[in-house]
């Protein structure tokens, strides 16, 4: 019989007397990881949301908010080397403008801030464009990408149209949600990261994950990549498998409707009125908003970015479950520390790590989640041929059309003729394909 | 429209955020008139938390004694407010000074909100050399800004002080450390370093002396006099026929913490410490109350900001007792130097001594000034410059005399 629980107790021990006389929400965090950078990341936010919890909320953001950051430099000497290394460098990006949008997102800070720093966050396997390495929180609700300073610089170029378009969307987008964007240094390396809404659910596992832009030049997944536990795969599969994802005609309008704002020029910029126009087709579109064109991706020349698609099968995860509580029964003197069996992944929380708040209240039924939570999720309508649970957003938004594109442009209808679809076009002709893409594989 | 929502949302997400937590401590913007002040309470408030987050060990190792933990703020355009943009933060022994507030019975939040929730006030009061003080918002602790030697020196003692206050069980006249830190602004680096307060955190002392046993040179300029709570000395005390009414037993418990300290003191060489001596004259105080409610009924609203117990609208520490507490009186676990006079006593009066100012090591320099003074003196008037043993033993001797 083995136990890992052992460390509790004199943790336990000096937490009460250290804060004997106040209630204080958090725990004490150790910030322990398997590897620096994770640490210092967790001590990082910590930090940050500490220090703006010190500042008072704007009533509105101003431009310098833009260009600023916090720089902190840490240099401890035989002190607290157990989890954090001795030195190290923590900048935050634009600390208000991200603060303000985690507001927007409907983020409470400490709730982010206990989401990253309660427990260390976990490799994910899925990698991104050139091998980006990804990050989730460790209760699976936020992303955490590693990006390159080019990728820095873009989002500040784009950053305040950003803002602007959230503002006017109400938070209500299949754009990444950008949380935090941040530059730590450690060993003198310096690593971009940045924190976006966790696309797929923090409880429902996902069993089938694709990667689509609507082109269909070297859009397959390899074998390589097919050997893995969830494979990304992409364009020619999703066709190839003659697939649609029902989600029946008022989530596809809805959802075509945010899409259409997220990713296309237009010429009109008309509004209505800034009331709502209540469909009264059904909840699900109750939001229908005006067709108010904010002129994102394809007019800030924004392009090669994903609908990332996430399938949920719930009778295959009823089935998962039931195997698990089989072999939890079996096992059941074994505690490895993770509770009893649970897969890797992201099939519901193990059952000692601490709770998140927002887990309490409401227990889900198969299938079932709290929308405020997996923002993303749409059932499939009830007359679909399964029962699943879709999650589908886009990512990778971070591409600008520049002379690097225009050269590919060149170089790739050479290879393959000025007639294929090659994955290669400017912005607009992008958006339009993507869009097109994404309204034929819904039904 | 749209923007009257953001500005509902915005100024409802204060509330929004902390909604889901309770968590005691308010918004602290580090305000204060000097950008050094600001700094003293973010790196506090930084270091307390940082602690908060470093499991407490079993025992100290020595490598505690020599360690520190350094932070660099450079912000750009953020957090400019009340914070100056560039700062640097350095905390001596971290570990050490945690273990010495707990053993002087002080909770790391209660010390951190005395520090951080409101700035710290400037105090009239000058040490040696005119070194500068500061007292926490609510008078619990006193900040003296220290020099680079004085630094030293604590490292030199610190883990000798650090053994006797385990043997004493924190009972001591000894001053209680409880943080010593380095802060740079504008490239200028100043040093600090944090005490509890001889004096009450509510009574007022009206009278004041420093005193070390010697005569020379020992009492109050005019200038000094001419302050609003002098520093009186030596002569002062024995022209001034001042005495100090304590009972047997309190005069015994008093002289045997004295006696050890003392001994503690000259086995590391240090000396030309002081008595700290304030009295608070209860009578006296009451008759103060009452003019101030007169002066307040008078001025209504205007509040004097005199030292008479906290300003109405100053956040409470949680150790404030809530039942209010009777003239003359005192919780003696915040008031840990207090003595109350003996029923025999011509004023009812209450008294606060500690030992003060014990940095200075005998080297050198008080070698050569020993030299000096012999000659302008002669060899048997008392000079203030003699060795450790000798400081120790005439220091003894006199406050024996001086306590009835």
């Amino acid at each position: 019989m083995s136990s890992n629980c052992t460390s509790a107790a004199p943790v336990s021990a000096s937490k009460t007397k250290t804060k004997k006389k106040h209630f204080i929400g958090q725990k004490v965090k150790l910030f322990r990881a398997s590897e620096p950078i994770l640490s210092v990341l967790m001590w990082g936010v910590n930090h940050t949301v500490n220090e703006l919890s010190n500042v008072p909320v704007p009533v509105m953001l101003m431009p310098d908010d833009f260009k600023a950051y916090s720089k902190i430099k840490v240099d401890n000497h035989l002190f607290n080397k157990e989890n954090l290394p001795s030195r190290f460098k923590f900048k935050e990006y634009c600390p208000m403008v991200f603060r303000n949008l985690r507001e927007r997102f409907c983020i409470d800070d400490q709730d982010y801030q206990n989401s990253l720093t309660r427990s260390a966050p976990l490799n994910s396997d899925s990698q991104g464009r050139f091998g980006n390495r990804f990050l989730s929180s460790y209760d699976h609700r936020f992303v955490i990408k590693t990006v390159s300073s080019e990728d820095i610089a873009e989002m500040h170029n784009i950053l305040k149209k950003y803002h602007q378009f959230i503002v006017e969307c109400h938070g209500n987008t299949l754009l990444p949600q950008f949380l935090g964007m941040y530059r730590l240094t450690v060993d003198g390396v310096e690593t971009y990261m940045v924190v976006t809404r966790n696309v797929f659910s923090h409880r429902l596992t996902v069993h089938r994950k694709y990667d689509l832009k609507g082109s269909t030049v070297s859009r397959e997944a390899s074998d390589k990549e097919k050997a893995k536990e969830l494979p990304t795969f992409k364009d020619n599969d999703f066709l190839n498998e003659g697939h649609k994802l029902q989600i029946g005609d008022d989530n596809k309008k809805y959802f075509l409707e945010k899409l259409k704002r997220d990713v296309e020029v237009s010429v009109e910029t008309f509004c209505l009125t800034d009331s709502v126009v209540l469909c009264l087709l059904s909840e699900a579109l109750s939001c229908f908003l005006c067709v108010r064109v904010c002129q994102f991706l394809a007019t800030l020349k924004i392009m090669d970015y994903s609908l990332l698609v996430g399938i949920h099968d719930v009778e295959r995860a009823e089935q998962e479950e039931m195997d698990v509580d089989a072999v939890g029964e079996e096992e059941e003197y074994e505690n490895d520390g993770m509770g009893g069996g649970v897969l890797t992944g992201s099939f519901g929380t193990p059952p000692d790590s601490p709770g998140n708040p927002l887990n309490c209240g409401g227990f889900f039924g198969p299938g079932e989640f709290d929308p405020s939570v997996d923002v993303y999720a749409i059932k499939s309508h009830d007359s679909a041929v399964k029962k699943e649970v879709y999650f589908m957003a886009i990512i990778d938004i971070l591409t600008h059309y520049d002379a690097k594109k225009k050269a590919a442009h060149a170089a790739k209808t050479v290879k393959h003729g000025a007639g294929a679809e090659i994955s290669t076009v400017n912005p607009e002709q992008y958006s339009k394909r993507f869009y097109e893409f994404m309204s034929n594989i819904l039904s | 429209m749209a923007s009257a929502a953001s500005i509902a949302a915005s100024i409802a997400s204060k509330t929004k955020t902390k909604k889901k937590h309770f968590v005691a401590q308010k918004v602290k913007l580090f305000r204060a008139s000097d950008p050094l002040l600001s700094v003293v309470m973010w790196g506090v408030n930084h270091s307390i938390n940082e602690l908060s987050h470093v499991q407490i060990p079993i025992m100290l190792m020595p490598d505690d004694f020599k360690a520190y933990s350094k932070i660099k703020v450079d912000n750009h355009l953020f957090n400019k407010e009340n914070m100056p943009s560039h700062f640097k933060f350095k905390e001596y022994c971290p570990l050490v000074f945690r273990n010495l507030r707990e053993r002087f019975g002080i909770d790391d939040q209660d010390f951190l909100n005395s520090l951080t929730r409101s700035a710290p006030l400037n105090s009239e009061a000058q040490g040696r050399s005119g070194a500068r003080f500061h007292t926490s918002y609510d008078k619990r602790y006193v900040i003296k800004t220290i020099s680079s030697e004085d630094v030293a020196e604590m490292h030199n003692i610190l883990k000798k002080y650090h053994q006797f206050i385990v043997e004493c069980h924190g009972n001591t006249l000894l001053p209680q450390f409880l943080g010593m830190y380095r802060l740079t602004v504008d490239g200028d680096e100043t040093y600090m370093i944090v005490t509890r307060n001889v004096f009450s955190h509510r009574l007022s002392v009206y009278k004041k002396y420093d005193l070390k046993g010697s005569t020379v040179a020992r009492e109050a300029s005019d200038k000094e006099k001419a302050k609003e709570l002098p520093t009186y000395k030596d002569n002062d005390f024995i022209n001034d026929g001042q005495k100090i009414h304590i009972d047997g037993e309190n005069k015994k418990m008093f002289l045997e913490k004295l006696r050890k300290d003392v001994e503690f003191l000259a086995q590391l060489k240090l000396m030309d410490y002081s008595l700290l001596v304030g009295i608070h004259d209860v009578e006296r105080a009451e008759q103060e109350e009452v003019e101030s409610e007169d002066n307040e009924a008078e001025e209504e609203g205007e509040s004097d900001g005199g030292g008479i117990g906290t300003p109405p609208d100053s956040p409470s520490n949680t150790l404030d007792s809530n039942k209010p507490l009777s003239p003359g009186e005192f919780d003696p676990t915040i008031d840990v130097y207090a003595i109350k006079s003996n029923e025999t006593a011509p004023r009812k009066e209450v008294y606060f001594m500690a030992v003060i100012d014990i940095l200075q090591h005998y080297d050198a320099k008080k070698k050569a000034a020993h030299a000096a003074k012999t000659v302008k003196h002669g060899a048997g008037a008392e000079i203030s410059t003699v060795n450790p043993e000798q400081y120790s033993k005439r220091f003894y001797d006199f406050i024996t005399t001086i306590l009835s």
